[in-house]
């Protein structure tokens, strides 16, 4: 039977720059333009569609980071900068994604420390950043400010934005021209609802990523891919309060039942394996950045997505 | 103490002269000018026009393109007088760096600033001027000062500095210009207005820039022509000095603060409730039994009402909170108090029909707080107030001060002031309840009249689509949300309040069937938010293209073919209907967001509409509904018939005390000659 691959669709996806090159003003290596999709990927119509970018996820006080990953990375975990240059001299991530999780600690006000750790890390690697600011409200306003005031000229992707709170992530966007994820629960007019917010306040729709959140395989992820789906339909469509690139992290596939209490020897696999599917379903539904915490299952991504492309079927999946 | 005594100065007069002499300054600019420290140049020439000045050239090739504007004048003449001068020694901060500046515009985006102030002048007293910075400062305004204001406050140990959002920019009313230069870069920084597109920038300053200007006395000529010149950019110039004439606002130093935020629409967010007992929804649903009681006003035991009003701003003073009669010290514990709860609202967005929908907000607030507790509403509340927040010290004061905190919070885009008093003398209270009757009067006759066919304009509800994801509620004013939670007003409201919310307006558009309720411009809209999903809604029938369902409908519609009529029944009844389903099977069918002919979910008011059923020939065809319904219908339903001349419907519909099945349905409904059965058929 034929299908029609075009399914009439009129929209095209906007496209946001991430990292800026020294030619742009800033020290990455390398500079990222998202989007520009006019259908969805790996359809036999689309070869030229681009991979997904694979991102790993690390953080300033592991403290608040998963167990599995602590005892995996070892001491790497304990300098910031050194766990970020592995992230791409080691395991090969087209992006760092830095959890800020040292402003987590109650009563957090060592501002000046957000600005070197994140100092540290832009000198470690070349690749551009995904900086997620703070989890509190309270310190929003400082925390984003030094994070957009350390990252001027670089074109971080500042995280997260969400209906409640916005303004301070959409403050540092504007004044130090980054971008930034907006993130709705697995919603799609909530999705629509906050980039018509970030609209209103001045953030132009070429420095918006959507994160639908991304529930675990198993775990609602089904949901997520429902609503991307309904997202990517609703661009695709042509309704541009939409059509922005997805940005997904599954983080809390390394916190469930079947991740953390399995046999420790096969932990780490399971660990990989659960993100690497949750990551190849969020892929096929239209993201652009996948984000994963364990450092291996970077490459297993990026093979299957060379494949993928290729045609060539799944290498990796079991 | 500085006092400074001028003849009133003519503001148009002086603008004139003062154009003159400025018109004349800057064909005597000879040095090369510029600014360290910024990438915009002189930056207000270089918005307007995208052409850098940086001589006498540039600067009156500006000057004529910029039709001799004020500002660009006054821009250079300082950028050269800085230049040949050097700038002032501290406290004056004079020209602002790029950096700062995008610190400050970071925190205007943010909100941890609400607006912009500029304070020009020579105050006559430290004492007022102090007062007008302090309220500024309490207002989350980031100030700005030039002129002799500066060491006016200085001497009254003022503290300035930017940590303190206090900003002495100079030593005269001249260096107020870096106001505008500073908003001419964030508007460039932020609000994309590219240099050269006077039209943006314009509107920009105007809409989001939320500045103000207050002017105390000793403006030299060319300084108000400066000042005069800021009207173009949207700001209000209130003068608290001996100005007359022109567009300038005059205000008294203690209102001049509130009157230019007024103005400019800026809006204070209130976060913590200062009264001595706790205060949130989580305490809605308590009750106050009377042992816990301390005193209780209304509920058929003494005089009560609450009634909430729109007035002219003028007469609202904001958060002011009057308790007329007895306070809760001087009322004997268990003992029953007239009340009257009387709010005054005002704001630029609010509505007249808006009264009686944040009326009944007076509710959920007052059971907001930890021991006070509400019922009902108009001039039948029941309100009481526990032992337990006497003792700790709360007093009807505080009951007006939640209220006219809450209302504030609430409803930030709609309400610019609220007022509340609280009267608990019986006299007084009787004699505002006259007035309070007369309005609730209007009220009625005015929902009453208030017929579909009236308004052209419907309202969605997408709310449910969380979880029904392709549902669209259509609200009218005659058909209430199906979850019975939001009528027509409400919806209107909501989209008012928040724009891009789950309430948008439907243009109904025209007939295609009048009494299904069939409408272009609605079936259009609900395509739409439906994402395709469905094509036709009409709004009064069950059989054709009812609405979506989402799971939250009050009462669930249907038809039984077999005795040519239709049922309804409500969520609170448990046991099994004649369609042989109890309500859950059957919300189970219909729910999610799908279209179901012959099954339609609908709110209780619902029922009681003119368009009830109007699609299946109106409320002739209800057959049968639980008798609990029935009962909480009845006054309203009763009377509703015997206006129709249809008094004897009312015994004909069954319940389940008179039909359990559906045999026992069509014997009943034989029985009583129920109209249904002779009806056009159904099916």
């Amino acid at each position: 039977m034929e299908y029609d691959l075009n399914f009439s669709w009129t929209g095209t996806i906007g496209h946001v720059v991430i990292g800026a090159t020294r030619a742009d003003g800033g020290t990455r290596k390398t500079s990222y333009t998202l989007g520009g999709g006019t259908s969805l990927p790996y359809l036999d119509n689309n070869p030229s569609s681009p991979s997904p970018l694979v991102a790993l996820e690390i953080c300033d006080n592991p403290e608040f980071w998963s167990p599995i990953i602590r005892r995996f990375c070892g001491d790497l975990i304990h300098s910031t900068s050194d766990w970020a240059k592995t992230a791409e001299t080691v395991y090969g991530a087209d992006l760092v994604r830095l959890y800020l999780t040292s402003t987590r600690v109650r009563n957090f006000s060592d501002i000046v420390s957000v600005g070197k750790t994140i100092e540290s890390v832009l000198d470690a690697t070349a690749l551009p950043l995904i900086i997620e600011g703070s989890n509190e409200p309270g310190i929003d306003s400082d925390v984003f400010q030094k994070c957009g005031e350390t990252g001027q000229d670089e074109r971080f992707l500042l995280g997260t934005a969400e209906a409640s709170r916005y303004r301070s992530i959409a403050a540092a966007a504007l004044a130090y021209d980054h971008s930034l994820i907006a993130q709705s629960p697995i919603d799609v007019n909530l999705a629509k609802q906050l980039n018509i917010l970030l609209r209103e306040i001045g953030v132009q729709q070429d420095h918006i990523m959507i994160d639908p959140y991304t529930g675990a395989l198993g775990y609602g992820l089904e949901y997520s891919f429902s609503a991307m789906e309904r997202i990517r339909f609703s661009a695709l469509k042509g309704d541009t309060d939409l059509a922005m690139p997805m940005i997904c992290s599954a983080i809390d596939s390394l916190n469930i039942k079947e991740v953390r209490e399995a046999d420790p020897a096969l932990q780490d696999e399971m660990a990989m394996q659960w993100e690497f599917y949750t990551g190849i379903a969020a892929a096929v539904a239209g993201a652009e950045i996948i984000c994963v915490r364990h450092p291996k299952t970077v490459r297993m991504l990026k093979n299957a997505f060379a494949d993928m492309k290729n045609n060539a079927g799944f290498s990796g999946v079991k | 103490m500085i006092r400074v005594n001028y003849l009133m100065t003519d503001v148009e007069i002086a603008k004139k002269k003062g154009e003159d002499s400025l018109n004349l300054m800057i064909t005597t600019i000879q040095h090369s000018i510029s600014y360290d420290e910024t990438a915009y140049h002189l930056p207000v020439s270089f918005a307007l026009t995208g052409i850098a000045v940086h001589d006498i050239q540039s600067a009156l090739d500006v000057f004529a393109r910029t039709s001799n504007n004020p500002l660009v004048a006054s821009e250079c003449i300082l950028a050269e007088k800085t230049a040949t001068e050097g700038k002032e020694p501290a406290p004056y901060t004079g020209f602002i760096d790029d950096t700062v500046i995008r610190k400050l515009g970071y925190s205007l985006v943010d909100g941890s600033i609400l607006g912009l102030a500029l304070v020009v002048g020579t105050p006559h007293s430290a004492d007022s001027a102090s007062a007008i910075c302090r309220e500024l400062q309490e207002k989350y305004m980031l100030t700005f000062l030039a002129g002799d204001v500066i060491s006016s406050l200085s001497h009254a140990g003022v503290k300035l500095g930017l940590e303190y959002r206090l900003i002495p920019l100079g030593s005269t009313p001249a260096y107020g210009i870096h106001f505008v230069d500073m908003i001419a870069r964030v508007a460039m920084m932020f609000g994309g207005v590219t240099p050269g597109d006077t039209h943006r920038l314009l509107t920009y300053a105007a809409e989001r820039a939320k500045a103000i200007v207050i002017v105390f006395p000793g403006l030299s000529d060319p300084e108000i022509a400066l000042v005069d010149g800021m009207r173009v950019l949207g700001f209000p110039i209130l003068s608290v000095g001996e100005y007359r004439g022109g567009d300038w606002i005059p205000a008294l130093p203690d209102a001049v603060v509130r009157r230019g935020m007024e103005i400019k629409g800026i809006r204070v967010n209130i976060t913590a409730i200062p009264i001595p007992m706790g205060c949130s929804p989580a305490f809605e649903g308590k009750s106050i039994r009377k042992e816990e009681m301390y005193v209780e006003f209304g509920g058929g035991r003494s005089p009560a009402f609450e009634l909430l009003r729109m007035l002219p701003a003028a007469d609202v003073k904001d958060g002011q909170v009057t308790v007329i009669g007895p306070e809760i010290d001087a009322m004997k514990e268990g003992g029953a108090y007239p009340l009257a709860i009387i709010i005054n609202v005002a704001g630029k967005m609010m509505k007249k029909d808006y009264e009686p929908v944040l009326e009944r907000r007076i509710h959920n607030f007052v059971n907001y707080g930890e021991g006070s507790w509400h019922v009902a509403q108009r001039d039948i509340i029941w309100v009481r107030i526990s032992k337990e927040v006497v003792a700790k010290g709360v007093k009807m004061e505080h009951i007006g001060k939640l209220l006219a905190s809450k209302f504030r919070m609430d409803f930030p885009q709609l309400l610019d002031a609220v007022s509340v008093t609280l009267i608990t003398d019986e006299a007084k209270v009787l004699a505002s309840k006259k007035d309070a009757d007369s309005v609730y009067d209007e009220r009625d006759a005015r929902i009453r009249g208030m017929r579909d066919a009236d308004v052209n304009t419907y309202y969605s509800c997408t709310l449910c689509q969380t979880f029904a994801p392709n549902h669209v509620c259509v609200i009218t004013p005659e058909h209430p949300a199906l979850c019975g939670a939001i009528s027509w007003l409400d919806g209107k409201i909501a989209y008012e309040i928040a724009p891009s919310g789950a309430n948008q307006p439907i243009d109904k558009g025209t007939a295609i069937n009048v009494l299904n309720g069939e409408y272009e411009g609605v079936n259009k809209f609900v395509k739409k938010a439906s994402h395709g999903e469905i094509d036709r809604c009409s709004l009064y029938s069950v059989m054709e293209y009812p609405m979506t369902c989402c799971g939250c409908f009050e009462c669930i519609a249907l038809m039984l073919p077999e005795v040519n009529g239709i049922m309804v029944v409500n969520r609170e009844y448990k046991g099994v209907t004649p369609s042989g389903m109890t309500f859950s099977t059957l919300a189970g069918t219909i729910g999610g967001g799908a279209q179901t002919p012959g099954f339609s979910g609908i709110s209780k008011n619902y029922i009681l509409s003119d368009r009830f059923l109007q699609g299946e020939g109106g409320i002739e065809r209800l057959v049968w509904m639980p008798k609990q319904l029935k009962e909480e219908l009845k006054t309203r339903l009763v009377k509703k018939l015997s206006d129709q001349n249809k008094s004897d419907l009312f015994e004909k519909v069954a319940d389940e005390t008179l039909a359990m099945s559906l045999e026992d349905l069509i014997v009943f409904l034989g029985h009583v000659k129920h109209p249904a059965l002779t009806m056009k058929p159904l099916v």
